[in-house]
């Protein structure tokens, strides 16, 4: 991410959570917090526990934020903003956070007046993060139909191509799933990990040889010890943390979703 | 092979619950910039770097990124950055640094250098890297800052100790490190007592192959690794060189430093051109130092200390003010000293003040007119350095001193005002380290430091990467004194101005004979007739080119980054 694209994505993320930006310019942006933003992003709990205690009138605090010390003018104070900064990995995480669950109805443009169906999906996506001493994450996208049971990966691009709304349009009904949610979620689960446990986990294997190797090092230097220290164990516990390898699945959002027939086209 | 599969199911809870109490439900545009940041924020391959791709401002040469890699993939981010002077290193910090915080592993970070650098450290991190960097003013920077520079010195001195012992740091950064070779020192019990998950340290002079080296600096970085010191020391002699026997610690040290040096890394190095120029003393610069090379065989009070003749006589090849200043403390540090003894010195210091010109000063004054630009003059002593800034007054010249007891913000003040307003710096010894001046290419060698590392480290000031021009190095010698004679018989044959940047310490560190000022000052003092000399001197010489030798032999068998072969 580029500084400029850092700007960019800052002012629609603020934009998205209701905050007005008060003032931008090349290399910064200052916005006005929402209360629920100030609350997310500031971190003064105690502020605001009194604030509600008192019943006061809120002040939610303003933020400038700096994307390019080089372009940005001398006189704007404000906090340094990077790829990497903690405060852009709060404002991703805050996004997760806030997104994390979601309803949508898709907007049908139906001239006549007759009542269109929506099938309920169950969207998921999740990483998979495959880690050992190193790191590889995948990223999936998977809808499952809770009327027939279909499923459908590359959701959430087909999604893109479909026009949502938070309300169900009118001239619109839900149709009642038959998989209930739950077990969705499962269903996902299971196909996942199937599919992961049919790949080829030489990944694992090379690291399992990398902890070996590095396990013998350590046996080694304590080879002549009689009793063991507790430095020994630490060191192995250690060793085990850096290099087991494992498969850690999370979901980052996902949602119910109900769709028309057309919406997603299915793959032959 | 089969892998532990794990499952996270605190969203799935989350979500019956909210399908129950129907809602509440996220914005579209949230949602789909979460997953924009997941793009982001995903890394698709086991190997390579996430850091350059958002470093728009810089681009990292190929060995930098491989140092990087390395440290990130292989050495779960603990090791010793041993490149070659000058090769980078900074850079390749500040890319593992930027790399972990990407991955958001690292947030607090400690980074401690030498006082001259505190400052250029934090502004290429904040330019170069996008850190917002610190360098610590106050002592409530520790608690409030995550990114911290700072000095050893001051960190490691209460207030600043205490409340940095409390803070849980994800990464350390320690710039010359080499000066925590040693365990029982101040530094290196506060960095170890240092709460930390990576760290790297920084040097660029390579474990000297000694046992307890090794084992300081690693367990530095893994503490524990390597069993307790009294086995450890049990199993290797503290001072034996049996690392490269041994298959364990080669291994060990192969994966905890990386080491590149400048043949390897492929980059075009501008030209180093060397120009000895010998020089002819006045009729009473001569004699003054001929009155002092006498002491010596005259005299029992300076037999105690045969360090003081050569002392003299090498400050008298610098300057009648360096003579001065000795002979002034000698007699003032003498208790009860005897009338003989003052009349000496007296007599020394009535032919200082016979000396009215200084054949040295004339010659660089001559020199840097031709040059008509920026130039290094390098000097051993304090009271030539202060002469030679008069003196170049004298002729119209601007100069700016520059000494290693200067605070760090005086250090960048001078460095300053020599870019932007000066054209000669003189700096002593200490003053060499941790300044970088790739602005300037030409260097004059008032002196010479009798320990030809010395000398890497000063024409390493200005011969590293962002040196555009071909780099010009004087060296002055009077001619008929010591100074001739370790130049002619030590430096030149050795070849020691031609080689490149660090030949020349992996070699002293192969034939780990010692400190070669010790050798000099034995030769030059303990040797009866000016014949011994000669041949001890040539015992130093074919040392070290045998040493050169065994090097050249197994440089081609060297694998990759490591040291050691």
């Amino acid at each position: 991410m580029q500084q400029q694209e850092i700007q960019h994505f800052l002012e629609r993320y603020f934009q998205a959570n209701n905050c007005s930006i008060t003032d931008k310019g090349p290399g910064y942006l200052t916005v006005q917090l929402s209360i629920e933003l100030d609350k997310v992003l500031m971190n003064r709990p105690f502020y605001w526990h009194y604030l509600e205690k008192t019943g006061g009138i809120p002040n939610p605090m303003q933020l400038t934020l700096i994307t390019d010390p080089n372009i940005a003018p001398k006189t704007i104070k404000g906090e340094t903003i990077h790829f990497g900064s903690p405060r852009l990995h709060q404002i991703f995480e805050s996004t997760k956070n806030l997104a994390g669950y979601i309803r949508l109805y898709e907007k049908n443009h139906h001239s006549d007046r007759q009542q269109t169906p929506l099938r309920p999906w169950l969207g998921i996506n999740l990483r998979i993060s495959y880690q050992c001493d190193r790191k590889r994450d995948v990223f999936r996208s998977i809808g499952l139909q809770l009327i027939n049971g279909q499923m459908v990966d590359h959701f959430h691009e087909k999604l893109m191509t479909v026009s949502l709304t938070p309300k169900i349009p009118d001239y619109s009904f839900t149709l009642s799933p038959l998989v209930m949610p739950k077990s969705g979620i499962i269903r996902i689960q299971h196909f996942i990990q199937q599919e992961i446990a049919t790949e080829d986990h030489q990944w694992a294997e090379e690291a399992t040889a990398r902890w070996q190797k590095d396990l013998n090092l350590l046996e080694h230097f304590y080879q002549d010890v009689e009793e063991k220290e507790e430095s020994y164990e630490i060191e192995k516990q250690a060793l085990k943390e850096q290099y087991e390898p494992k498969v850690n699945i999370s979901i980052i959002n996902g949602g119910l979703f109900y769709l028309t027939d057309q919406a997603i086209s299915f793959p032959a | 092979m089969s892998v532990q599969i794990n499952f996270d199911s605190t969203w799935q809870n989350e979500f019956l619950h909210r399908i129950e109490e129907d809602g509440p439900w996220g914005s579209w545009e949230l949602y789909k910039l979460a997953l924009e940041v997941e793009n982001h924020t995903i890394i698709p391959e086991f190997e390579g770097l996430k850091a350059p791709k958002h470093l728009s401002s810089l681009t990292p040469l190929p060995h930098q990124l491989e140092v990087a890699k390395q440290v990130v993939e292989n050495m779960n981010g603990k090791a010793i950055l041993a490149d070659e002077v000058g090769l980078g290193k900074t850079i390749e910090a500040g890319l593992i640094l930027k790399e972990y915080m990407i991955r958001g592993l690292v947030k607090k970070v400690l980074i401690l250098v030498p006082a001259s650098l505190v400052t250029q450290w934090a502004i290429e991190l904040n330019t170069k890297f996008y850190i917002p960097a610190i360098t610590q003013r106050k002592s409530y920077v520790w608690e409030q800052c995550d990114v911290v520079v700072s000095s050893i010195d001051t960190a490691k001195r209460n207030p600043h100790k205490d409340i940095i012992y409390q803070q849980d740091y994800d990464l350390v950064i320690i710039d010359e490190a080499h000066k925590l070779k040693n365990n029982k020192t101040k530094n290196y019990e506060f960095v170890q007592n240092l709460k930390k998950k990576f760290c790297l340290l920084l040097t660029a002079t390579p474990i000297q192959n000694r046992i307890s080296e090794i084992f300081n600096l690693v367990s530095l970085l893994k503490p524990g690794h390597l069993g307790n010191e009294t086995d450890f020391y049990q199993k290797y002699q503290k001072d034996s060189r049996s690392i490269e026997d041994d298959e364990y610690l080669k291994e060990l040290v192969n994966k905890v430093m990386i080491r590149n040096r400048r043949a390897d890394t492929g980059i075009e190095w501008t030209k180093r051109k060397v120009e000895t120029l010998p020089i002819e003393f006045s009729k009473e610069e001569r004699e003054l130092y001929e009155a002092v090379s006498t002491l010596r065989k005259e005299n029992n009070w300076m037999n105690s200390s045969k360090f003081s003749v050569m002392t003299l006589q090498r400050e008298a090849c610098s300057s009648r003010e360096a003579v001065f200043f000795t002979l002034r403390n000698m007699l003032q540090k003498k208790e009860d000293p005897s009338e003989a003894f003052k009349e000496q010195i007296q007599s020394l210091i009535s032919k200082v003040e016979a000396v009215q010109t200084n054949a040295k000063a004339d010659k660089a004054l001559e020199l840097i007119q031709e040059i008509n630009d920026k130039v290094i003059i390098f000097t051993e002593y304090r009271a030539t350095q202060m002469y030679l800034q008069w003196f170049l007054k004298q002729h119209g010249i601007t100069s700016v001193p520059f000494r290693g007891g200067f605070k760090r913000g005086k250090k960048d003040w001078m460095r300053e005002l020599f870019q932007k307003n000066a054209q000669v710096l003189i700096a002593t010894e200490a003053g060499g380290e941790g300044i970088n001046l790739q602005f300037c290419n030409h260097i004059i060698n008032f002196d010479l430091p009798w320990n030809p590392m010395r000398l890497e480290q000063r024409i390493g000031r200005i011969h590293r990467l962002g040196q555009e021009k071909d780099v010009v190095i004087y060296n002055f010698a009077i001619k008929d004194t010591v100074e001739e004679h370790v130049l002619k018989l030590l430096y030149e044959k050795i070849h020691l101005f031609e080689k490149v940047i660090g030949d020349l310490d992996d070699i002293l560190t192969k034939l780990d004979f010692g400190n070669i000022d010790d050798h000099l000052i034995d030769i030059f003092g303990k040797s009866a007739s000016e014949g011994e000399m000669k041949i001890k001197m040539d015992n130093l010489t074919s040392m070290i080119q045998f040493a050169e030798e065994m090097r050249e032999g197994e440089a081609h068998a060297t694998a990759g980054n490591s040291a050691f072969s």
